[in-house]
Parts: C-alpha cells; structure tokens; sequence
C-alpha cells in the first residue's frame, strides 16, 4: 500500500516527494520513534488527518504514511552517553548531609568532654543529654544522603544496635572485672569506642556515597546484568575496605587524644573516682563499625532482614560469652567460662567483642557482596 | 431485565476530580434499573484524598485500590513459586520483545486461552497472554509479585528476553538502566493483579453479569481477569485510545528523557496488552471514529467494535434550539479553551477578509485560557493580533470605540450561560488545527446554529453534513465559508434545524445511555456467565433445568426471555454463590464450565 504511494509520489513530474519534507519537518521525531504508531500519534497532534494524508502524502491513512516514515529512517538504538552524562552532573552540589553527619562525632566529643569537667550529681544529668543528643544526630545523618532507607527497616534492628553499642562502652570493663576477678561494683567505662564510632559515620556516609554512585554510573554504562555485577563487587569491596581503613584510624587516634584530657582530669581526681577505661580496643571499634555500616548499607539496599540477622548474631555470641563469665562465678559452672577468660587473658577483653562482630561483619560482607552488587538492589 | 454490571474505573468515577467522572455518573444514574459494583483505581494520593462522589442506590457498593501506592507483600517466593514466576514472565517478556508482536495474533482463540491450565507446559508458550494469565493466577494464589517483579529474577527473565533471537531491534541494545526501568514500570501496570476483587462471593468480580471497564489500560486488566477466571463477560469503552494517550505522553517527554530500548518495551507492553484487551473483550465501544481507527489497528476485531458517541448535558442547549430565532446574522461566536492547538490566528485572518466583504460583522471569542501550557501568551498574542487587525470603531464622533472582535470569559456579564453565547451567534466557528471531540461544535449543533468547522479530529463524523467544514490552515476557505452563510438566512435556518436534529438523535445521554443499555443486554444475552455451582445440586448432582435451554441457542433472545435469563444471572441462591467460590478455588482459575 504504502510502496504505490511513494512511487506516485516519486514519479509525479515537476513536484518534490512531499513525504520527503515531511520527514525532514520531523526528522528528529522520527528517529526517535521506536514503532510507526508513535509517529502516527505525534502526526495527529500536529494535525494531519488521514485526509490529508491521502491528499497530500499519497498514502491511505496517517498509519501507512508513519509506517513510510518510519522505514525511511534509520533507528539508532546504540547510544547511551547521553544518560551517563546527564547522571553524573547531578551529583557535584554540597548535600545537607555533608554537613550533618561530623555532628555525631562533635556531639560525642563535647559530652564527654563536660563529662570529664563536671563532677557528681551533674555527671548524670550530662551523661543522659549527651546520649539523647547523640542520639538524635545520628538519626539526623541517617536520614538524609546515602544512608537514608525510608520504609525499609527490620523492627528489631534499633535493639540489636543498642545493645551493641552498650556493650562496646560497658562491655570490656564488665569482662575484665570479671576475669580478673576484680571488686564487682567498679566497672570501667570505655565511652572513648562510643566517640571514635560516632566519629566514623562521616566515613560510613562517605563511603556509602561512593559506593552508590558508582553503582548508579554502572547501571547507565553496563550492558548486561553480568558486566553490571563484576563491576560492583570491587566497588563494594573497595567501599567497605576504605571504610575499615578509615576507622581503624579513627579507633586509634581518639582515645590518646581523651587520655590527655583524662590525664588532666585525673590530676583534679575525676578519672580515678569514675573509672573510665584508658579506651575500648581498636579492633573491637573497627570490627564494630564495619559491621554496622555492612548492616545500614544491606538495609539501604532493601536487605533489611539479612542486616538484623548478622546484629543479631554479633548480640548472641557477644551475650552468651559475658554469660558464661557471670555463670562460671557460681559453684560447679567454672569450666564454662574458661574459654572467655582465657581468651581474655591471651588477647585483652575486647578480643570477645572483636571476634563476634568481626565475624558477623565477615558474614555479612559475604552476603552483601552477592545481594548489593546485583542490579536489583539499587532502585 | 435485570443485569448486574461490574464497572471498572482508572482514575475516574466516582472520585470527584476524576476525569471520566460525569460519563460514568450520567450511565449509573441512567440506568436504575440494573445494579452496578464500582471498582475504582485511584492514580495518585490526591485524587484519593479528593473524596467519592455520592452514589445512587443502584450502586450497591464501592470498591477502590491505589495504583500509586505499592502493594503489600506476602512475602517471598519459594523455590516453586519463584520458576513459575520465572517462565510466565519469560512469556509474557518473550511475546512483548517479539519481533512480529505487533502483527500477529499468537494467543489464540477464547477457549484455547481458556481451558489450559496456566502452569503446565501449554502449546500457547511465549504468548503474552498465557504469561499474564499465568502471573495472575500466581499472584491470586501466591500474592508476592511486587517483590518477585522487582528482584534480580525478574531482572534476568527481562535481559534473556530482550537478547533472545527474534527479539525486535529496537529492544536488543537495552541496558541495565533500562530493564530496571522496565521492571518497575511493569510492577505498576501489573499491580491490577495483585488486588483482592477476584472472588465469586458478593462484591468480588465473579459476581457480576458483565465487566464493563472504562478503558483498555489499567482499568482492563480486573476485567480480563474476571473473563479469565470466572468467565465474566467484557465491555470496554474508550472515549480516547489509552496506546495513543501513552505514546503522546512520552512524547511530550513527560516521563523524562528516556532511551530508546525503554520506550519501545514500553509501547510493545502497552500494545501487547490493548491487544489482549481487544481480543477478550466481548464488546468494544469507542467514542468517535477515531478511536475505533486506532482500536482496530491495534488489532480489534471489527465485528465487535461499536460506536457509542458521548452524550452530553444538553436541556439549556435544546432549549435555545427549539426556539424560532436564528441568532444575530452579523455576528459569529466561537467557543472554546484558549490554546495553541486551536489556531486562533487562522480564525482572526478569516474575520479580516469577512469583514472586507461585510463589515457591520462581529466576532465573539468565548472562552478562558487553559490553564495549562502557554495558554494565557496565546491569548495574549491573539488580543494583539486582533487589536492590530481591526482598529477600534466607534458608532459616531462622540462616542467610545471598541473592538469588533471581543474576547469573553465563560459566564462573563455578555453571556452568563454558555447557552447564551450561542443564541447570539449567527455562525459558530471552530478554527482548530488539532481536536479531539470537539465539544462545543455539538454544543453549537444543540442550539440549532449553522456551523463552519475546519477538518479535524471527529468533527466531520459529529456534524455529518449538517454544517460546513473547510480544511485547517486555510483562512480563505474558512472567510468563503462564513460569507455564503452569511448571506443566506434560509440556508442557515436549515443548517441549523439540520444539525439540532442531528444532535438530538447521537449526542444526547438518552441515547448513550440507551446505547450502553443495548450493549449490556446483548453481552449477557450472547455470552451469559455460566456458573458451576448453579448446575449442581446439593450432592453434586447435575441439576436438571438450572441452566435455560435458550442459554445455548446462538440467537438474541434478550428482548423477550426476561424470566429465563434472571433466573440464570441473577436470583442464584446465597448458597449456590459460595459453592461457586469452592470451585473456583479448585479449578485454579479455569473456566467453571
């Protein structure tokens, strides 16, 4: 039908092919068009009817003139940079999270900082203002960037968390209390792990970006889903390891700087009366954090359940093992704690901790280098 | 004659800013003596929030589902659950990329479609209709496929798919942003599937004589289910062709830009389904000869294809028409939204070369500018246009000029119904380039005017030679036009009565209503719902006569046999309807034949 017509047209003496300037009126149109009726439907809007069609193109209606436009142009279906470049201008502005996510680790620093300044009654007073604004920060910078996930939340996970890091302060002074057998009521707190933790979010979120945008960058440029994967699991890698790397750092800077600052104020008495801890182990913190950014980055990318179950199983172990110290002091139980004590003994009480997390940290990472590098977890 | 109809609504009735609200409240209203069970999907939180319409009590109740929000999950797939899931989306997407998709008909015929049981290995592979029917039945038994539609699964199926020989090219050099992008967009068109209106008990979609959606987009896809499962009979109206409303939006660029692999899976999903939706559909009613153009080629079948012209709000019209007076003979009124597309330039030349020839003559222009677009600069770039074609004019020395063309809002002082406006037209004028169905031409037709309307869209078909058309862009054509009018108070007289009469018979809501009415009777008449349960008795024996004899006579017995057909479709007993619902969960969605 439509070969008749364009012959007609073709051949008809002194007149230019009309198809021909209506094609190049709508060049662009055309070749965008990925099937003729979309060239039909765009043709009527400009207010060709089939009459027209018939008059002036030679074709029976708008359908076979948009079919011979169609098949006139060439259809390029290979050209992705204009989405890669569009993509990536987005991204160069100041976010607000940028701004907000040190406040954690200020807010940390400060409380304990006054911590050390005030003395009795205020200590408390101090101590629960700290925490609620602590606490408050942290969820600020988890709600924007790249460590937000609304709607995606397991419900048990803010407990498991809690608990993590109430063990990270209290834990090791209880272990070594217990193990070495020390007077029951003094433990040391080690709040200098809370503030190094705190301290890392601006890393976590860092890293998170990265890991992110370069995930983003991949899905525009990827062919395939395999390309897609083998390109975001270094990238993952990367992420996490930087992130280690960076808060291995952290760990180990911040408790020398507060020991000045406890040094001083044990001269006025206060760190000898309170017993904080000269500072939680480097590798219980770095173990820790990684495991809490493995689980905020699952639960980001719509794994929430797999993140509570790796915290969940850090709490376990990390639960059972100061069990098993407390229950060893009653008569007949003592063979229960010896693998904790002498693990203590060995290697320091954050060992225990150190191992758990580590070693949930470590199932995670598995598991997340298997479920985030797949396209589907970056909607 | 008693039908119970099943009316299927996207974004429309009964909320109240919905867009195909009045047509619908007009036909439920219309038709009182039949029960309706509205089904409403909801397009965003603010047409939820607007509220519903009050109903009349022939609506018996009111079901609506967001499309905007994402449906609850049951939970994951199983191992089983999860191939099934794997090999009817694998179709659906292999029919979707399939090159000849657009050509030819592979789903087969009803009962082929009908009586395979889904999940099996079936001669209908690689079928986009046997995939969609297979994910529904999954998700009625299952639920769960809003996340089965957004995991790496379904993510893969899409990538083998688009890469499997045949594939269209346009399809092949998709990407993973792409797929993405489709599996999202595809998790919302199917979220349809996931709703709980599929049973037989009372207010489910297998209650219902017919299905009547109102168009083959979402709206459909309860519809095609209901055909699917209980064998419920479906009427589809389009007033506008949803695949033609879907390739104008992404080319308006509204979704962003987006690449080329995307919008071709897009428009062969879209296609695929309008197609299916054409194929099952019992009856199918476009509003005006250009929707059923673009319905059968999108493969309608013509047999089954039936015009039904919108009916419109007319007593303040038919008033003005039925009067004597044929309008002021000096002025011409046009009417309408003010926007580019209605080519109001072409309509100022034309007036300028009328009034070379006539110059006591006047124009109205009637409208406001849409609201939307550039609207408000058209109607400023038109004042202008006017104000430097005609100079002021002024009846003496002493006197204030003014313009003889005037822009008037709609329910200004000049005319405060628009009734008004036309009865002091000589001639209305429809100047547009581009038009759907334009609605002030039939309104004109109401009032008894003689009419001069350029070619476009449906006005051919609407005003059917009652008044003169002339071709867009031609203000000489449309100024020739307007001046043998003019001049020719018989001719316009007769136009005019012409055209009322015209108008009377096709546009009113008597005659929509009527026709709709028609379509349900003969729907239930031909392709009555055929219920198990009604044909077993309390043993499971057959129950000799529960079906009418005429049930299975291929004539129209619809006028006559009232008795006969109510005692099939409707007066079933509360307990025969939940049997019905036992053998439907049986028979895994099978016909209950």
């Amino acid at each position: 039908m439509s070969d008749g017509g364009t012959t007609m047209a073709r051949t008809a003496p002194g007149t230019a092919d009309p198809v021909k300037s209506l094609l190049h009126r709508h060049r662009t149109l055309c070749e965008d068009a990925v099937d003729p009726l979309e060239i039909a439907a765009a043709l009527e809007a400009h207010g060709i009817t089939d009459k027209a069609a018939l008059a002036r193109f030679r074709h029976r209606d708008v359908f076979a003139l948009a079919e011979e436009l169609y098949a006139r142009v060439p259809h390029d279906t290979a050209s992705a940079e204009p989405a890669v470049a569009a993509q990536t201008t987005g991204a160069k502005r100041l976010a607000p999270w940028m701004l907000v996510t040190p406040l954690p680790g200020l807010v940390a620093a400060f409380t304990l900082f006054l911590l050390d300044r005030a003395g009795g009654q205020t200590r408390l007073g101090v101590a629960l203002a700290g925490a609620v604004a602590l606490s408050c920060a942290v969820a600020a910078s988890l709600r924007h960037g790249p460590l937000r996930a609304e709607g995606r939340r397991a419900p048990a996970v803010r407990l498991w968390v809690y608990w993590l890091l109430a063990y990270a302060v209290y834990g090791d002074g209880l272990l070594t209390a217990h193990v070495e057998g020390g007077s029951g009521p003094s433990w040391s707190a080690t709040p200098t792990s809370l503030v190094a933790l705190s301290f890392a979010v601006v890393p976590a979120a860092w890293c998170a970006h990265l890991f992110s945008l370069r995930a983003r960058r991949g899905l525009a440029r990827s062919r395939g889903l395999a390309d897609f994967t083998a390109s975001t699991r270094p990238t993952l890698l990367v992420a996490v390891a930087l992130y280690a790397c960076a808060l291995t750092g952290i760990a180990l800077l911040v408790p020398p700087l507060f020991h000045d600052v406890h040094g001083y104020g044990g001269a006025l008495g206060v760190h000898g009366l309170h017993g904080f801890h000269d500072g939680g182990d480097p590798a219980h913190v770095a173990a820790l954090g990684t495991l809490l950014l493995l689980a905020r980055l699952l639960t980001v990318h719509g794994r929430p359940g797999a993140a509570a179950a790796g915290l969940a199983a850090a709490c376990a172990v990390e639960a059972l093992a100061s069990l098993s110290v407390l229950v060893s002091g009653l008569p007949g139980y003592a063979a229960l704690g010896t693998p904790v004590a002498q693990a203590v003994h060995a290697w320091g009480a954050g060992a225990v901790p150190a191992l758990a997390c580590g070693a949930a940290a470590a199932g995670l990472l598995c598991h997340a280098a298997v479920s985030l590098a797949r396209a589907s977890a970056h909607t | 004659m008693f039908v119970r109809i099943g009316l299927v609504t996207d974004g429309g009735y009964p909320y109240a800013n919905g867009e195909s609200g009045p047509w619908c409240d007009r036909l439920v209203r219309g038709l009182h003596d039949h029960e309706f069970d509205v089904y409403a999907l909801s397009r965003s939180a603010r047409q939820e929030r607007s509220g519903l319409v009050d109903p009349p009590p022939q609506v018996r109740r009111v079901h609506t589902a967001p499309l905007w929000a994402p449906v609850d999950d049951k939970g994951a797939y199983g191992r089983r659950e999860r191939r099934r899931f794997a090999e009817h989306l694998g179709r659906l997407a292999l029919a979707v990329c399939d090159e000849r998709a657009g050509t030819d008909e592979g789903a087969g015929t009803d009962e082929g479609a009908g009586t395979d049981e889904g999940a099996g290995t079936d001669e209908g592979a690689g079928t986009f209709a046997s995939g969609l029917y297979g994910l529904a039945e999954l998700a009625r038994e299952h639920g769960g496929l809003h996340a089965a539609l957004r995991s790496e699964t379904a993510l893969r199926v899409l990538e083998s798919a688009c890469r499997a020989p045949g594939a269209r090219r346009s399809v092949r050099g998709a990407a993973v942003a792409d797929l993405l992008a489709f599996a999202h967009e595809l998790e919302r068109a199917l979220r349809p599937l996931c709703l709980d209106w599929y049973d037989t008990e009372e207010g489910g979609l297998g209650s219902v004589d017919v299905c009547h959606a109102t168009s083959a987009g979402p709206a459909a896809l309860p519809g095609l289910l209901a055909k699917r499962f209980f064998g419920v009979p479906l009427l589809v109206t389009e007033y506008g062709v949803r695949l033609r409303a879907h390739y104008l939006a992404t080319d308006a660029g509204r979704e962003g830009p987006s690449r080329a692999p995307l919008r071709a899976l897009l428009a062969a999903f879209h296609g695929s389904l309008a197609a299916e939706v054409y194929r099952a559909a019992s009856l199918v009613t476009p509003g005006n000869a250009h929707a059923r153009r673009w319905q059968e080629r999108c493969g309608a079948d013509r047999a089954k294809l039936r015009t039904v012209h919108p009916g419109m709000e007319a007593e303040r019209f038919i008033e003005v028409g039925e009067g004597d007076d044929t309008g002021d003979r000096d002025t011409l009124v046009w009417v309408g939204a003010i926007e580019p597309a209605k080519d109001l330039v072409t309509l100022l030349h034309a007036f300028a070369q009328i009034r070379k020839e006539r110059p006591r003559t006047r124009m109205r222009i009637v409208g406001a500018p849409s609201t939307t677009g550039d609207g408000p600069a058209y109607l400023a770039h038109c004042r202008a246009l006017a104000a430097q074609l005609f100079p002021d004019e002024a009846a003496g020395a002493y006197a204030v000029g003014e313009n003889p063309v005037s822009f008037e809002e709609a329910g200004g002082p000049e005319s405060p119904e628009l009734a008004d406006a036309y009865a002091g037209a000589g001639i209305v004028v429809l100047s547009s380039a581009v038009e759907g169905f334009p609605v002030s031409l039939v309104e004109a037709m109401f009032c008894g005017r003689a009419t001069v309307s350029t070619d476009v869209g449906a006005v051919v078909e609407v005003i059917g030679g009652t008044g003169l058309v002339v071709p867009a862009h031609n203000p000489k054509a449309l100024a020739d036009a307007c001046l043998g009018l003019l001049g020719d108070d018989g001719r316009r007289r007769r136009l005019g009565a012409a055209a009322h009469s015209r108008a009377l018979e096709l546009f009113t809501i008597r005659q929509n209503v009527a026709a709709f009415r028609a379509a349900y009777l003969e729907i239930v008449s031909h392709t009555p719902v055929q219920r198990v349960a009604q044909a077993v008795g309390a043993g499971g024996a057959p129950l000799p006569f529960a079906a009418a004899a005429e049930v299975h006579v291929p004539v129209r017995w619809a006028a006559r046999a009232e008795e006969a057909l109510a005692s099939v479709s409707a007066q079933a007993p509360a307990s025969a309807r939940e049997a019905v619902c036992a053998g439907a969960a049986a028979g895994a969605g099978g016909r209950d034949v």
